[in-house]
């Protein structure tokens, strides 16, 4: 009998086998002595272990194991509750807070133009502080040319 | 007015609803309830008691940690035989990382001497009280190599099917059915030996 058959009947003991292949085997343990024992092996095998694992008790008083559980869970949630913030959050610093700077600089470029009456400023090479450590702005007003250009860096 | 919960007689449904609820003494009750199951089956995979009880320890605090995914679907007590049977393959396979191609780990694929064994006629029950049958089970066992113990654990004692037992040890099926083949000709022949030398 090669490996491969042993393999099968065992399949077939544990209930692995398609119902055609199943067939088969079950002609073969019928027909040959030496599968049919190496079936019965595996079947008695099977069946005495199954319903005999060793029960074990945890070697360790209730208090004892449960302290150290709870000792770790709370460890854990203290560690979560002292995290940084979270992702979103992170991700609007990035992001967010120079569009922001950016949105209330354009407003500041602009707004001398909306009022009414009121004379056009010129400015050029300004320079707006930045609470952003690595970006800085400049801004140029060309009043010649209606335009103003803003120039972020973040070198 | 808060209503007063005897943890000891609720269900493991009820307290596991607790627990999910943050109920740390509803989780307590439910660690003393099943503790020993947990421990025996990483005992069973480990066969080390410091190690067992560590890993059992650590399942209880993923189990806290996850309950909220515990959607019932199996019993809550196979939930956390599910999370220490995780627990202990990922520590055997740290143990194997550390070890080189030994000629155990090549029996283990080829069967060794269990391919030369003759078919085992004797029934290891026949005769035994279920304790003694019991404890020379547990023997046999221990004498298995990692690979062939934790294969009949997950199969026998845990009823997983071999796909689920592949996927579990990250082998092939095929693997697991030649592991479990080996694993059970040696137990045969283990437990006929140990029965053999008990005659007069």
């Amino acid at each position: 009998m090669n490996h491969e058959t042993e393999l099968r009947l065992q399949a077939w003991l544990d209930g692995e086998l398609p119902s055609v292949e199943a067939r088969e085997v079950a002609a073969l343990v019928e027909r040959d002595p030496a599968a049919r024992a190496l079936w019965e092996e595996l079947r008695i095998t099977k069946g005495v272990l199954k319903a005999n694992e060793l029960e074990r008790e945890l070697p360790a008083t209730r208090e004892f194991y449960w302290s150290q559980i709870e000792r770790q869970i709370r460890q854990l949630e203290a560690a979560e509750a002292a995290v940084p913030p979270p992702r979103w959050f992170s991700a609007w610093l990035k992001y967010g807070a120079p569009a922001a700077i950016l949105t209330a600089l354009a407003v500041m470029v602009t707004a001398p133009n909306l009022r009414l009456g009121a004379p056009a400023s010129v400015t050029s090479h300004a320079e707006v502080d930045s609470p952003l450590d690595d970006i800085s702005f400049f801004t140029f007003r060309s009043e010649a040319e209606g335009m103003t250009v803003l120039w972020v860096s973040n070198q | 007015m808060s209503k007063k919960i005897d943890y000891a007689s609720a269900s493991d449904e009820m307290l596991v609803r607790g627990s999910q609820k943050g109920d740390m003494l509803a989780f307590e009750e439910l660690v003393v309830r099943h503790r020993d199951k947990l421990y025996a089956r990483a005992f069973s995979m480990m066969r080390n008691e410091d190690e067992a009880v560590d890993l059992s320890q650590e399942a209880w605090v993923k189990g806290w940690q996850r309950l909220k995914q515990f959607q019932g679907e199996a019993s809550f007590v196979t939930w956390m035989t599910r999370i220490v049977i995780n627990l202990c393959l990922d520590q055997l396979r740290k143990h194997k990382r550390l070890r080189t191609d030994s000629i155990e780990q090549m029996d283990d694929e080829s069967g060794g001497v269990e391919r030369q064994m003759p078919v085992v006629t004797i029934n290891p029950s026949e005769g035994l009280e279920r304790s003694e049958l019991r404890a020379r089970i547990d023997r046999a066992l221990k004498q298995l190599t990692y690979a062939h113990r934790t294969v009949l654990v997950l199969h026998e004692f845990e009823g997983l099917e071999y796909k689920e037992v592949a996927k579990r040890m990250g082998c092939s099926i095929g693997t697991v059915m030649s592991r479990l083949f080996y694993a059970r000709r040696r137990m045969a022949g283990l437990l006929a030996g140990l029965k053999e030398e008990l005659k007069p």
